[in-house]
Protein backbone atom coordinates (compact mmCIF):
# COMPACT_ATOMS: atom_id res chain seq x y z
CA UNK A 1 0.00 0.00 0.00
CA UNK A 2 1.68 3.39 -0.91
CA UNK A 3 2.18 5.69 1.92
CA UNK A 4 -0.42 8.15 2.45
CA UNK A 5 0.27 11.84 1.35
CA UNK A 6 -0.02 14.36 4.07
CA UNK A 7 -3.42 16.34 4.04
CA UNK A 8 -1.27 19.55 3.61
CA UNK A 9 1.10 17.86 0.68
CA UNK A 10 -1.70 19.09 -2.01
CA UNK A 11 -1.52 23.00 -0.62
CA UNK A 12 2.16 22.98 -0.61
CA UNK A 13 2.28 21.56 -4.40
CA UNK A 14 -0.53 23.75 -5.87
CA UNK A 15 -0.11 27.16 -3.86
CA UNK A 16 2.16 29.16 -6.59
CA UNK A 17 3.85 31.48 -3.84
CA UNK A 18 7.23 32.10 -2.70
CA UNK A 19 7.97 29.23 -0.14
CA UNK A 20 8.17 31.48 2.77
CA UNK A 21 4.45 32.06 2.12
CA UNK A 22 3.76 28.22 1.29
CA UNK A 23 5.92 27.12 5.02
CA UNK A 24 3.95 30.27 6.75
CA UNK A 25 0.23 29.42 5.59
CA UNK A 26 1.00 25.12 6.17
CA UNK A 27 2.49 25.35 9.91
CA UNK A 28 -0.22 27.87 10.53
CA UNK A 29 -2.92 25.41 9.16
CA UNK A 30 -1.48 22.41 10.55
CA UNK A 31 -1.51 24.09 14.20
CA UNK A 32 -4.90 24.62 13.64
CA UNK A 33 -6.12 21.31 12.37
CA UNK A 34 -4.54 19.59 15.48
CA UNK A 35 -6.08 22.36 17.65
CA UNK A 36 -9.69 21.89 16.17
CA UNK A 37 -9.42 17.72 16.05
CA UNK A 38 -8.13 18.26 20.05
CA UNK A 39 -11.16 20.35 20.38
CA UNK A 40 -13.81 18.22 18.61
CA UNK A 41 -12.36 15.18 20.33
CA UNK A 42 -12.92 16.78 23.64
CA UNK A 43 -16.15 17.01 22.32
CA UNK A 44 -16.95 14.00 21.58
CA UNK A 45 -16.23 13.31 18.10
CA UNK A 46 -14.29 10.49 17.32
CA UNK A 47 -11.07 10.66 16.13
CA UNK A 48 -11.29 9.68 12.86
CA UNK A 49 -14.49 12.27 12.85
CA UNK A 50 -12.37 15.02 14.12
CA UNK A 51 -10.03 14.13 12.16
CA UNK A 52 -12.17 14.46 8.93
CA UNK A 53 -14.16 17.75 10.10
CA UNK A 54 -11.12 19.10 11.26
CA UNK A 55 -9.49 18.92 7.51
CA UNK A 56 -12.82 19.83 6.00
CA UNK A 57 -12.86 23.17 7.81
CA UNK A 58 -9.39 24.07 7.47
CA UNK A 59 -7.44 22.46 5.15
CA UNK A 60 -7.63 25.49 1.91
CA UNK A 61 -9.37 23.66 -1.37
CA UNK A 62 -9.18 24.95 -4.53
CA UNK A 63 -11.06 28.49 -3.86
CA UNK A 64 -9.22 29.18 -0.91
CA UNK A 65 -6.16 28.28 -2.84
CA UNK A 66 -6.82 30.79 -5.47
CA UNK A 67 -7.39 33.60 -3.42
CA UNK A 68 -4.30 33.12 -1.30
CA UNK A 69 -2.30 32.93 -4.40
CA UNK A 70 -3.63 36.31 -5.25
CA UNK A 71 -3.11 37.29 -1.69
CA UNK A 72 0.35 36.37 -1.58
CA UNK A 73 1.46 36.91 -4.91
CA UNK A 74 4.02 39.57 -5.64
CA UNK A 75 3.09 42.85 -7.22
CA UNK A 76 4.11 42.77 -10.59
CA UNK A 77 1.70 39.47 -10.77
CA UNK A 78 -1.21 41.02 -9.88
CA UNK A 79 -0.39 43.75 -12.13
CA UNK A 80 0.54 41.22 -14.90
CA UNK A 81 -2.69 39.13 -14.11
CA UNK A 82 -4.73 42.19 -13.93
CA UNK A 83 -3.90 43.26 -17.28
CA UNK A 84 -4.07 40.14 -18.69
CA UNK A 85 -0.48 39.96 -19.23
CA UNK A 86 0.52 37.47 -16.62
CA UNK A 87 0.85 34.08 -19.45
CA UNK A 88 2.83 36.10 -21.54
CA UNK A 89 5.51 37.70 -18.85
CA UNK A 90 7.84 35.46 -19.18
CA UNK A 91 8.23 34.75 -22.90
CA UNK A 92 7.94 39.02 -23.10
CA UNK A 93 10.90 38.96 -20.50
CA UNK A 94 13.24 35.97 -22.00
CA UNK A 95 12.58 38.12 -25.33
CA UNK A 96 13.45 41.04 -24.32
CA UNK A 97 16.48 40.39 -22.55
CA UNK A 98 17.76 38.19 -25.06
CA UNK A 99 17.83 41.19 -27.84
CA UNK A 100 18.66 43.43 -25.55
CA UNK A 101 21.85 41.80 -24.37
CA UNK A 102 22.35 40.31 -27.97
CA UNK A 103 22.15 43.52 -29.50
CA UNK A 104 24.68 45.02 -26.76
CA UNK A 105 26.95 42.41 -27.40
CA UNK A 106 26.37 42.60 -30.76
CA UNK A 107 27.56 45.95 -31.32
CA UNK A 108 30.73 45.72 -28.76
CA UNK A 109 31.92 42.95 -30.88
CA UNK A 110 31.12 44.49 -34.27
CA UNK A 111 33.44 47.75 -33.19
CA UNK A 112 35.76 45.16 -31.62
CA UNK A 113 36.44 43.56 -34.88
CA UNK A 114 36.65 46.82 -37.15
CA UNK A 115 39.27 48.50 -34.77
CA UNK A 116 41.18 45.18 -34.63
CA UNK A 117 40.34 44.79 -38.15
CA UNK A 118 42.11 48.26 -38.93
CA UNK A 119 45.23 47.06 -36.33
CA UNK A 120 45.46 43.34 -37.41
CA UNK A 121 43.33 42.08 -40.22
CA UNK A 122 40.47 41.69 -37.67
CA UNK A 123 39.40 38.37 -35.76
CA UNK A 124 36.15 38.25 -37.73
CA UNK A 125 38.06 38.38 -40.84
CA UNK A 126 39.53 34.43 -39.92
CA UNK A 127 36.54 32.44 -40.23
CA UNK A 128 37.12 30.39 -37.73
CA UNK A 129 37.83 32.44 -35.02
CA UNK A 130 34.93 34.71 -36.35
CA UNK A 131 32.22 32.02 -35.60
CA UNK A 132 33.80 31.85 -31.90
CA UNK A 133 33.41 34.97 -31.93
CA UNK A 134 30.17 35.84 -32.93
CA UNK A 135 28.47 32.85 -30.91
CA UNK A 136 30.01 34.69 -27.60
CA UNK A 137 27.44 36.76 -28.79
CA UNK A 138 24.61 34.43 -29.28
CA UNK A 139 25.48 33.27 -25.40
CA UNK A 140 25.44 36.53 -23.95
CA UNK A 141 22.12 36.63 -25.54
CA UNK A 142 21.36 33.01 -23.86
CA UNK A 143 22.73 33.77 -20.65
CA UNK A 144 20.54 37.42 -20.92
CA UNK A 145 17.60 34.58 -21.57
CA UNK A 146 17.68 32.46 -18.77
CA UNK A 147 18.49 34.73 -16.37
CA UNK A 148 15.04 36.69 -17.28
CA UNK A 149 13.58 33.32 -17.61
CA UNK A 150 14.52 32.99 -13.16
CA UNK A 151 13.59 36.28 -12.54
CA UNK A 152 10.45 36.21 -14.03
CA UNK A 153 9.31 33.64 -12.36
CA UNK A 154 11.11 34.17 -8.81
CA UNK A 155 9.98 38.05 -8.77
CA UNK A 156 6.83 38.28 -10.88
CA UNK A 157 5.38 34.75 -11.01
CA UNK A 158 6.50 34.11 -7.52
CA UNK A 159 7.69 30.94 -7.30
CA UNK A 160 10.36 28.68 -8.49
CA UNK A 161 10.43 24.44 -7.65
CA UNK A 162 13.50 23.12 -7.40
CA UNK A 163 12.84 21.54 -10.80
CA UNK A 164 13.03 25.14 -12.22
CA UNK A 165 16.02 26.15 -10.44
CA UNK A 166 18.23 23.30 -10.83
CA UNK A 167 17.56 23.78 -14.72
CA UNK A 168 18.13 27.54 -14.32
CA UNK A 169 21.14 26.71 -12.59
CA UNK A 170 22.39 23.86 -14.68
CA UNK A 171 21.93 25.80 -17.95
CA UNK A 172 23.58 29.18 -16.95
CA UNK A 173 26.48 27.04 -15.58
CA UNK A 174 26.48 25.49 -19.03
CA UNK A 175 26.28 28.39 -20.81
CA UNK A 176 29.34 29.96 -18.56
CA UNK A 177 31.54 27.07 -19.32
CA UNK A 178 30.48 27.57 -22.92
CA UNK A 179 32.11 31.06 -22.88
CA UNK A 180 34.98 30.24 -21.32
CA UNK A 181 35.77 27.39 -23.66
CA UNK A 182 34.83 29.10 -26.56
CA UNK A 183 37.18 32.40 -25.47
CA UNK A 184 39.85 29.67 -25.04
CA UNK A 185 39.41 28.24 -28.02
CA UNK A 186 39.28 31.11 -30.04
CA UNK A 187 42.50 32.97 -28.45
CA UNK A 188 44.54 29.36 -28.84
CA UNK A 189 43.27 28.94 -32.58
CA UNK A 190 44.41 32.81 -32.97
CA UNK A 191 47.67 32.11 -31.39
CA UNK A 192 48.30 29.61 -33.46
CA UNK A 193 47.63 31.21 -37.22
CA UNK A 194 49.84 33.55 -35.69
CA UNK A 195 52.81 32.06 -34.27
CA UNK A 196 52.84 28.68 -36.54
CA UNK A 197 52.59 29.76 -39.67
CA UNK A 198 55.35 29.55 -42.12
CA UNK A 199 55.42 33.13 -42.41
CA UNK A 200 56.63 33.10 -38.44
CA UNK A 201 60.31 33.07 -38.84
CA UNK A 202 60.21 36.36 -40.20
CA UNK A 203 57.53 38.56 -38.33
CA UNK A 204 58.13 41.76 -37.48
CA UNK A 205 57.78 42.79 -33.79
CA UNK A 206 55.00 44.90 -34.36
CA UNK A 207 52.98 42.40 -36.11
CA UNK A 208 53.89 39.61 -33.25
CA UNK A 209 52.58 42.46 -30.94
CA UNK A 210 49.12 42.99 -32.99
CA UNK A 211 48.64 39.08 -33.22
CA UNK A 212 49.36 38.71 -28.99
CA UNK A 213 46.59 41.41 -29.00
CA UNK A 214 44.33 39.69 -30.78
CA UNK A 215 45.05 36.22 -28.68
CA UNK A 216 44.04 38.54 -25.74
CA UNK A 217 41.10 39.97 -27.52
CA UNK A 218 39.49 36.65 -28.20
CA UNK A 219 40.14 35.47 -24.96
CA UNK A 220 38.57 38.50 -23.15
CA UNK A 221 35.29 38.36 -25.07
CA UNK A 222 35.13 34.98 -23.82
CA UNK A 223 35.75 35.69 -20.46
CA UNK A 224 33.66 38.82 -20.87
CA UNK A 225 30.91 36.56 -21.48
CA UNK A 226 31.78 34.54 -18.75
CA UNK A 227 31.83 37.79 -16.18
CA UNK A 228 28.46 38.51 -17.53
CA UNK A 229 26.53 35.29 -16.72
CA UNK A 230 28.35 35.44 -13.31
CA UNK A 231 27.23 38.44 -12.29
CA UNK A 232 23.64 37.41 -13.32
CA UNK A 233 23.68 34.51 -11.02
CA UNK A 234 25.34 36.77 -8.08
CA UNK A 235 22.31 38.88 -8.66
CA UNK A 236 19.59 35.76 -8.27
CA UNK A 237 21.39 33.56 -6.08
CA UNK A 238 20.45 35.13 -2.38
CA UNK A 239 16.47 34.46 -3.63
CA UNK A 240 17.29 30.99 -4.74
CA UNK A 241 19.67 30.22 -1.98
CA UNK A 242 16.82 31.37 0.47
CA UNK A 243 14.05 29.67 -0.96
CA UNK A 244 16.49 26.34 -1.04
CA UNK A 245 16.55 26.96 2.62
CA UNK A 246 12.51 27.36 3.47
CA UNK A 247 12.38 24.50 1.00
CA UNK A 248 14.59 22.36 2.86
CA UNK A 249 12.52 23.93 6.09
CA UNK A 250 9.24 22.62 4.56
CA UNK A 251 10.24 19.01 3.91
CA UNK A 252 11.59 19.15 7.60
CA UNK A 253 7.95 20.10 8.68
CA UNK A 254 6.55 17.35 6.63
CA UNK A 255 8.62 15.13 7.90
CA UNK A 256 8.42 16.29 11.53
CA UNK A 257 4.64 16.61 11.79
CA UNK A 258 3.52 13.41 9.65
CA UNK A 259 2.19 11.51 12.41
CA UNK A 260 0.09 14.00 13.84
CA UNK A 261 -0.76 16.26 11.57
CA UNK A 262 -1.94 13.63 8.97
CA UNK A 263 -3.98 13.06 11.81
CA UNK A 264 -4.24 9.29 11.91
CA UNK A 265 -6.56 7.23 14.08
CA UNK A 266 -3.79 5.78 15.86
CA UNK A 267 -3.36 8.53 18.81
CA UNK A 268 -5.12 7.64 21.88
CA UNK A 269 -8.51 8.61 22.77
CA UNK A 270 -7.98 10.20 26.17
CA UNK A 271 -11.47 12.17 26.90
CA UNK A 272 -14.16 10.73 24.47
CA UNK A 273 -17.13 10.28 26.45
CA UNK A 274 -20.01 9.48 23.79
CA UNK A 275 -17.24 6.86 22.43
CA UNK A 276 -18.67 4.43 19.69
CA UNK A 277 -19.10 6.48 17.29
CA UNK A 278 -15.81 5.60 14.98
CA UNK B 1 -16.91 43.56 -2.60
CA UNK B 2 -20.02 40.89 -2.40
CA UNK B 3 -21.79 41.00 0.35
CA UNK B 4 -21.08 37.67 1.31
CA UNK B 5 -17.40 38.52 1.66
CA UNK B 6 -18.05 41.74 3.55
CA UNK B 7 -19.87 39.56 5.94
CA UNK B 8 -17.11 36.62 6.50
CA UNK B 9 -14.97 40.08 7.21
CA UNK B 10 -17.56 41.25 9.78
CA UNK B 11 -18.06 38.00 10.74
CA UNK B 12 -14.30 37.56 11.55
CA UNK B 13 -13.72 40.90 13.05
CA UNK B 14 -16.44 40.24 15.41
CA UNK B 15 -15.08 36.97 16.67
CA UNK B 16 -11.82 39.00 17.59
CA UNK B 17 -13.73 41.66 19.46
CA UNK B 18 -13.59 39.41 22.45
CA UNK B 19 -10.24 38.68 22.17
CA UNK B 20 -7.24 37.58 20.32
CA UNK B 21 -7.48 34.07 18.86
CA UNK B 22 -5.72 31.32 16.37
CA UNK B 23 -7.69 30.56 12.88
CA UNK B 24 -9.26 27.54 14.66
CA UNK B 25 -10.78 29.18 17.35
CA UNK B 26 -11.91 32.36 14.56
CA UNK B 27 -13.58 29.03 12.47
CA UNK B 28 -14.83 27.65 15.46
CA UNK B 29 -16.52 30.64 17.13
CA UNK B 30 -18.47 31.68 13.85
CA UNK B 31 -19.85 28.66 13.06
CA UNK B 32 -20.96 27.92 17.09
CA UNK B 33 -22.48 31.79 17.58
CA UNK B 34 -24.24 31.97 14.83
CA UNK B 35 -25.72 28.69 15.69
CA UNK B 36 -24.16 26.62 12.40
CA UNK B 37 -25.69 29.70 10.06
CA UNK B 38 -22.01 30.69 9.04
CA UNK B 39 -19.21 28.43 9.13
CA UNK B 40 -16.16 28.58 7.35
CA UNK B 41 -15.51 25.50 5.06
CA UNK B 42 -12.18 24.04 2.92
CA UNK B 43 -9.60 27.05 4.58
CA UNK B 44 -12.02 30.18 3.22
CA UNK B 45 -11.16 31.36 6.60
CA UNK B 46 -7.50 31.89 5.77
CA UNK B 47 -7.43 34.39 2.75
CA UNK B 48 -9.94 36.25 4.76
CA UNK B 49 -7.54 36.72 7.84
CA UNK B 50 -4.57 36.97 5.92
CA UNK B 51 -6.73 39.93 3.38
CA UNK B 52 -7.49 41.35 6.75
CA UNK B 53 -3.96 41.24 7.77
CA UNK B 54 -2.24 42.96 5.28
CA UNK B 55 -4.96 45.80 5.46
CA UNK B 56 -4.48 46.54 8.94
CA UNK B 57 -7.72 45.41 10.38
CA UNK B 58 -6.11 42.87 11.86
CA UNK B 59 -2.71 41.87 13.69
CA UNK B 60 -1.21 38.22 13.10
CA UNK B 61 1.67 37.01 15.18
CA UNK B 62 3.62 33.95 15.82
CA UNK B 63 3.87 31.90 19.01
CA UNK B 64 5.94 29.29 19.88
CA UNK B 65 9.73 27.69 19.07
CA UNK B 66 9.65 24.78 16.14
CA UNK B 67 5.99 23.84 15.82
CA UNK B 68 4.53 28.00 15.53
CA UNK B 69 1.19 29.03 15.62
CA UNK B 70 -0.56 32.09 14.80
CA UNK B 71 -2.47 34.31 16.32
CA UNK B 72 -5.07 36.99 15.68
CA UNK B 73 -6.22 39.94 17.80
CA UNK B 74 -8.11 43.05 16.31
CA UNK B 75 -6.66 46.51 15.52
CA UNK B 76 -8.00 49.55 16.40
CA UNK B 77 -8.92 50.33 12.45
CA UNK B 78 -10.38 46.81 12.67
CA UNK B 79 -12.77 47.44 15.67
CA UNK B 80 -13.59 50.91 13.77
CA UNK B 81 -14.63 48.63 10.60
CA UNK B 82 -16.25 46.63 12.52
CA UNK B 83 -19.07 48.81 13.95
CA UNK B 84 -19.58 50.90 11.01
CA UNK B 85 -19.68 47.57 9.17
CA UNK B 86 -22.22 46.34 11.57
CA UNK B 87 -24.17 49.70 11.29
CA UNK B 88 -23.96 49.29 7.35
CA UNK B 89 -25.22 45.90 7.12
CA UNK B 90 -27.97 46.48 9.28
CA UNK B 91 -29.53 48.98 7.06
CA UNK B 92 -28.89 46.57 3.88
CA UNK B 93 -30.61 43.92 6.01
CA UNK B 94 -33.75 45.69 6.88
CA UNK B 95 -33.89 47.59 3.73
CA UNK B 96 -33.89 43.87 2.31
CA UNK B 97 -36.43 42.38 4.85
CA UNK B 98 -38.75 45.44 4.21
CA UNK B 99 -38.68 44.49 0.46
CA UNK B 100 -39.00 40.74 1.10
CA UNK B 101 -41.94 41.02 3.73
CA UNK B 102 -43.49 44.09 1.59
CA UNK B 103 -43.32 46.61 4.18
CA UNK B 104 -40.99 48.79 2.04
CA UNK B 105 -42.52 51.98 1.42
CA UNK B 106 -43.80 51.89 -2.57
CA UNK B 107 -42.10 54.13 -4.62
Amino acid sequence: MPPREHPLARVERELNVAPRHRLDLIEEVAADVKELRAELERRGLSPAQARRAALQQLVPGGEALERLEVRHAPRPRRWARAANWLDHTVRLGVGAAATLAGAAAFTLAASGSSGAGAANGGAAGTGATAVLVWSQVLLVALLAANLAWGAARLWIHGDLRPAGRRLLWARQGGLIVAAVALGALGAAWEGYQAFTGPGFAAISSLSAWGAVHEVARVAAIGLGTAIFGLFGWLAITPRLISDEETERRIARFFARTSPPVSLETHTPRINNSTGGRQ
Amino acid sequence: MTLSRRINELLVLAVLDHGPAHGYQIALSVEERTGGTFSFQHGTLYPILHRLEDEGRVCGAWHGEGRRRRTYRLTRTGRAELEAGADELERQFQALLGLLRGNHAAA
